[in-house]
């Protein structure tokens, strides 16, 4: 795992963009001015585009050379703000030796239920890639199968592509502000968990002993990656017992392919999505939850009127 | 009186209580380790606990693998250490004079013994009461000069037992101040070194921030201390992540003459530091444990004498 601390001092941040389209040629037509002045500035151009699309911009930009391909968010199991942090992670690389342009295209397919995904996704980047030079431009069209998707869009953008002009978008609100309107998704139930324990501020010793023992008999669990897992998930029930009141509940599933863990706590969260960017070193706080969502697979954090729920997938 | 189990000599029969699991690894692995510089027999009586003890040994750097090869350091198994309690005491008694003898006639300084015991304490009303197996065993304190610690842990004793085992014995440990909660253990062992076992967490953290300032400022105030505050963490299995962060923003706020040195840290707690930007801290040293550890639970598995291991505990799993 790389651990880099937030660039505070870097002039540069986040440049937030939506775009509508009718079409994919229309999408194409849009994106390549975008592409061309990037090339134009030596900046290397991200994709998070369907494959059909990206071939198109390959086409029309006369090759692969300056494209990079982001990783797939297929394996984010719906999570938003999980995909928001592994972007997170593969543009701080990326951006390492500049800045970098980066288009997205909505794809259906990761709707789930609502649309909600896309929401949620665009408010975690704003957080998650706030201090990197990057200009993030995310396509939609017209008229998804689910409007809220274009309603999240267009609070979540600072900026608007109307006709290939960069404008100010005044229905922009804060990523607070977007999750409070429409709060992260609440995954599908899973089946009656092997371990189930409440525990308080004390019994933390107890929270890393369940998991231990249920990991120890899985193979493909190596010792070091027990003991990080074990850190994840004692930082997440930690910020429960700290912040949500006295007792929390944790929750285990576990089978060859990874542990599941959640943790319930009936308090409310200040900040809607903790843990996306890396505290300043001289910030006390905060830290925990952060290395939790960088040794994790998926962190989601969703609310509702019960309190604050996590849940956590932890591969091999 | 006796502080340290190192300082118990030939024909010394010591009771200790340890507050905490952390305190009763530390006074075994101390008595071993002592025993086995002087060129003694030591037996230690398993019962589920010579994991953590031989844990510990490593930990502290304590060469076990060879002794155990040689029969210096025998760790008699689980099932044979309850097996003495459903022994005669005369048998028992002889069995035990018979080991001593041998240990003499093998060359060795002397013989000494510890071990795990609260099995005789939990059997039924009827049998011959522990206190009878001491009784024996004082005996053979005085005749043939063996060394005898006797550790009844609050976890696996009951206070009633305790104090009934503590009027039995003449001479009680008397260890130094030190911090224990039970998760972790923080022993001074000197004016700007401490020693740190267990685990840091939520429920312990503020413990550091303290022990930090206290060793601080008495490295200040004394002229000669030294400017390097060193805690060893060799027997630190876990540290969370804000508890790293505060060592971390420790070191960062000492005086720029002074250091914060972690010694022995575990691959397990170096991880958490890396995490939290300990490269970045200027004042702060973090020492990795350099040598390999001893395949200790491989050591007591070969020389298990009863052959099959499966009728005896397994020493708890090391990390």
């Amino acid at each position: 795992m790389r651990v880099e601390t937030t660039r505070v001092a870097n002039p540069v941040r986040l440049q937030h963009m939506a775009g509508f389209y009718d079409s994919m040629p229309d999408l194409v037509g849009q994106a390549l001015p975008l592409v061309s002045a990037a090339f134009a500035r030596a900046e290397p151009v991200a994709l998070a585009v369907r494959p059909t699309t990206e071939r198109a911009l390959h086409d029309v930009a006369g090759g692969a050379a300056g494209f990079v391909t982001l990783e797939s968010a297929a394996t984010a199991r719906g999570s938003g703000q999980t995909m928001a942090t592994r972007r997170a992670r593969q543009l701080r690389e990326l951006t390492a030796a500049g800045a970098v342009t980066v288009l997205t295209e909505h794809d259906h397919e990761l709707d789930g239920v609502d649309g909600r995904y896309w929401t949620e996704l665009d408010a975690a980047q704003s957080i998650a890639l706030g201090d990197l030079p990057v200009s993030l431009v995310c396509f939609f069209p017209q008229f998804p199968l689910h409007l809220e998707i274009l309603d999240g869009a267009r609070r979540n953008h600072p900026q608007l592509l109307v006709a290939g002009e960069r404008r100010r978008n005044p229905a922009h609100r804060s990523p607070r502000d977007v999750l409070a309107a429409i709060p992260a998704s609440t995954p599908l139930l899973l089946g009656p968990p092997e371990v189930t324990l409440t525990y308080t501020a004390w019994q933390l010793h107890d929270v890393r002993c369940a998991v231990e023992q249920v990991l120890a008999d899985v193979p493909t669990f190596v010792a070091t990656r027990i003991e990080d897992v074990v850190l994840a998930v004692n930082e997440v029930a930690t910020n429960a017992v700290e912040h949500g009141g006295h007792q929390a509940r944790l929750a285990l599933w576990v089978d060859d392919d990874e542990l599941v863990c959640e943790v319930h706590d009936i308090g409310t969260l200040v900040e809607p999505l903790p843990g996306m960017r890396a505290p300043h070193p001289s910030q006390p706080r905060g830290r925990g939850l952060w290395i939790a969502r960088q040794l994790c697979d998926v962190l989601h954090i969703w609310w509702d009127a019960q309190g604050t729920h996590v849940r956590l997938h932890a591969g091999p | 009186m006796i502080t340290s189990t190192a300082e118990m000599t030939a024909g010394d029969h010591v009771c200790a209580v340890p507050v905490s699991d952390e305190q009763l690894w530390e006074l075994t692995a101390e008595f071993v380790a002592a025993g086995l510089a002087r060129g003694e027999q030591v037996v230690y009586f398993d019962d589920g606990t010579a994991g953590s003890v031989l844990g510990r040994l490593a930990a502290d750097r304590v060469r076990v693998a060879r002794p155990l090869h040689t029969g210096q350091l025998e760790i008699v198994p689980s099932a044979i250490t309850r097996q003495v309690f459903h022994t005669p005491v005369p048998e028992a008694r002889e069995i035990l004079r018979a080991k001593i003898d041998q240990a003499e006639a093998d060359g060795y300084t002397g013989f000494r013994m510890t071990g795990q015991w609260s099995y005789g304490m939990s059997r039924p009303v009827g049998a011959v009461p522990f206190t009878d197996y001491d009784a024996a065993l004082h005996t053979l304190v005085r005749e043939r000069s063996m060394i005898l610690l006797c550790l009844y842990d609050q976890r696996r004793y009951t206070n009633a037992q305790i104090e009934e085992l503590r009027a039995v014995h003449r001479d009680e440990l008397d260890a130094p101040n030190t911090y224990d909660d039970g998760l972790l253990r923080v022993t001074r062992t000197g004016s700007s070194t401490a020693r740190l076992a267990g685990e840091i967490d939520h429920s312990n953290r503020p413990v550091i921030a303290r022990l930090l300032e206290a060793a601080l400022d008495e490295a200040l105030r004394a002229h000669s201390a030294s400017t390097d505050i060193e805690l060893n963490l060799a027997s630190l299995r876990f540290l969370d992540v804000a508890a790293a962060v505060s060592l971390v923003h420790a070191a960062e706020e000492f005086p720029s003459t002074h250091r914060l040195v972690l010694v022995d840290v575990t691959p397990r707690v170096g991880r958490v530091l890396d995490r939290c930007g300990a490269p970045f801290a200027a004042q702060l040293l973090v020492r990795e444990i350099d040598e390999p550890r001893e395949p200790v639970l491989d050591a007591t598995r070969r020389f298990d004498p009863s052959g099959a291991g499966s009728d005896r505990d397994e020493p708890e799993a090391i990390r």
